[in-house]
């Protein structure tokens, strides 16, 4: 009764305050969620893959800069366990470059994913394809986002990579990246990035009841450039995504900061200009705790409104950035990510109105009702 | 025979900082449910006085007893506030984003009482004084007359054996004052509490067992 009427007293006041939380935790949760949905995104694609181990370029820090001879290919190839290896490369175009490919594209990127005709990784497109996959080196097939948003047909003709492509299939994939992505013949990329006959990953797909430590020692032992790692473990293992998360948790500390800030000024200003209520509240006989408690929950209670808006805000604002932002974005959510979320707005709220809490609690009463 | 209401040894309160003297050792025996006027010019210690019996602040030496118990040797004076003694303050200081009734409800939120039971008191009490038209109403919408009487019930609240007012009548024209001084006698013949009021007004001094006067911070 009391809490609540304090707080509507100043409506403003406690509205921007409670504001202030809110945009706090939106920002948790957006960001938050953007960073997990493109996490969650790559798992997606590697399991999607079937391949059990992913092979890279030891010296490299991400896998676009990873390259295997052909060589190592073929020692990795014939390894006992190994029942198959697909090859991959890839390579990113840059918006400005797709905007003279296409003028008013939305895409700002393309993920170009350089396949072996035939190969695993371009068969499993085939169900549910419109139209075939490629079989010659001016072929190219196009997930379904990146062909809506080049305005791009089957039979269409793409030019890129100083080459003209036919759009022969267009597949649809629920990893967005892929989706806005397309797949060309590996030859391409190899040309294009004067890879000569390297590649830059390979896929492992093993044996029924083979140890892949076994093979990942082996690996590591007898071909020291490379690194072996199991499929599931590739986020990872590349641990450039946790600058991702490092950068998620620093804006969401700032949002934060600003808005516990907020808390606190709203609760000192309130006991300020409440001090001759509290004095007579604490007249009556209400004890320091109670104040205490009193002032702290009307801070619990701003954050707690302004803690459920935000989660409200971060879902809502997550899926309006991965709309206008870059194609290829994806969002997770889960429980405890919320969790996380509306803890921090109730520590904020907690601590915000903490300090002046205790100043409340610690004003005599006799000073207090003499307050003008 | 039973310890008075209240007794004073010897009180002095000194405020070091500005160097004043506010009581320079005042000592006074109220019996139980008698009606003290103490009268004096601003500033001559009275409510100070008040002040420490109420166990609203501590003395700088001397001490105060509430029915034989020193204050000195209570751990919880906001118990003491709480129980035993009613405040009825000039200004009423009434909170002024509640009810009449939310704002006599507020003493017993002190002490432990169920919603229920609140409320159930409050609207007895807001009654008694007269107000039984005005209990959802908002302190800043009431009369000055009015929010003194709610101040009074408030005071009752946690059935005090000791009810100090201080300037009751000080914020209101004389026809209202006589109302709330009714109000107030009314209500210490129901509950049979001992009742001291501070005051300049000579009025006040209708009825009182005993009229003392202060002066420069001691009993003339």
């Amino acid at each position: 009764m009391l809490i609540l009427k304090n707080l509507l007293r100043r409506r403003t006041r406690t509205l921007l305050s409670l504001l202030g939380i809110a945009i706090g935790i939106a920002a948790i949760i957006a960001f938050n969620a953007v960073a997990r949905g493109f996490k969650a995104s790559l798992d997606r694609y590697m399991h999607g893959s079937g391949a059990q181990m992913l092979v890279v370029n030891r010296a490299a820090m991400a896998p676009e800069y990873s390259r295997i001879s052909k060589e190592e290919v073929e020692f990795v190839r014939n390894l006992p366990g190994v029942e198959h290896v697909s090859p991959a490369t890839f390579t990113i175009i840059a918006g400005r470059v797709l905007q003279k490919v296409k003028a008013g594209t939305k895409l700002k990127f393309l993920t170009v994913f350089g396949r072996v005709p035939g190969d695993r990784l371009v068969e499993k497109h085939r169900p549910g394809i419109d139209g075939r996959l490629f079989e010659a080196e001016d072929e190219v097939i196009l997930g379904s986002d990146a062909a809506r948003d080049l305005d791009v047909k089957l039979g269409d003709t793409l030019p890129m990579l100083n080459r003209t492509f036919r759009v022969v299939g267009i597949y649809r994939s629920d990893v967005k990246f892929e989706s806005a992505g397309c797949v060309i013949p590996s030859s391409v990329v190899q040309k294009q990035l004067a890879m000569g006959d390297s590649v830059g990953l390979c896929f492992l797909y093993l044996k029924q009841g083979a140890d892949w430590k076994k093979i990942r020692d082996t690996i590591e032992e007898k071909a020291v450039n490379l690194a072996a790692i199991q499929t599931q473990d590739f986020t990872q293992y590349y641990n450039q995504l946790d600058y991702i998360d490092w950068f998620v948790w620093i804006v969401s500390l700032i949002s934060v900061i600003v808005g516990g800030l907020g808390v606190l000024n709203t609760m000192l200003m309130a006991v300020s200009e409440r001090t001759r209520e509290i004095g007579t509240l604490r007249a009556v006989g209400w004890s320091r705790g109670q104040v205490l408690r009193m002032i702290l929950a009307e801070g619990l209670l701003i954050s707690m409104v302004g803690g459920a808006l935000g989660l409200f805000l971060g879902a809502f604002g997550a899926e309006t950035l991965i709309q206008w932002a870059p194609r290829g974005l994806d969002t997770r959510y889960s429980a405890l990510l919320f969790v996380q979320g509306f803890s921090i707005a109730l520590a904020l709220g907690f601590f915000g109105a903490l300090y002046p809490a205790l100043q409340a609690s610690r004003l005599s009463p006799i000073e207090a009702l003499k307050y003008e | 025979m039973s310890d008075p209401a209240i007794r004073t040894v010897d009180l002095v309160k000194r405020y070091p900082g500005a160097d004043i003297t506010a009581l320079a050792g005042v000592s006074v025996q109220v019996e139980r449910g008698q009606y003290l006027c103490i009268m004096g010019p601003s500033g001559s210690g009275k409510s100070t006085l008040l002040n420490l019996v109420g166990a609203l602040d501590t003395p700088t030496s001397g001490e105060v007893f509430l029915n034989g118990r020193s204050l000195a040797k209570e751990s919880n004076l906001d118990a003491v506030r709480a129980r035993e003694v009613g405040f009825i303050f000039q200004l009423h200081n009434l909170l002024p984003t509640l009810t009449s009734i939310e704002n006599v409800e507020i003493p017993m939120m002190a002490v432990g009482a169920t919603r229920r039971e609140r409320r159930a008191r409050a609207i007895e009490l807001l009654e008694s004084v007269g107000l039984s038209h005005r209990l959802n109403s908002i302190a800043t919408r009431l009369s000055g007359g009015e929010r003194q009487r709610v101040s009074i019930a408030r005071a009752l609240a946690n059935r005090p054996a000791l009810i100090l007012g201080d300037e009751p009548t000080g914020d209101v024209d004389s026809k209202t004052g006589e109302q709330i001084m009714a109000c107030i006698h009314e209500a210490r013949r129901r509950s049979g509490a001992t009742l001291v009021i501070v005051t300049h007004n000579p009025d006040l001094t209708k009825g009182a067992d005993r009229t003392l006067h202060m002066k420069d911070g001691l009993l003339q």
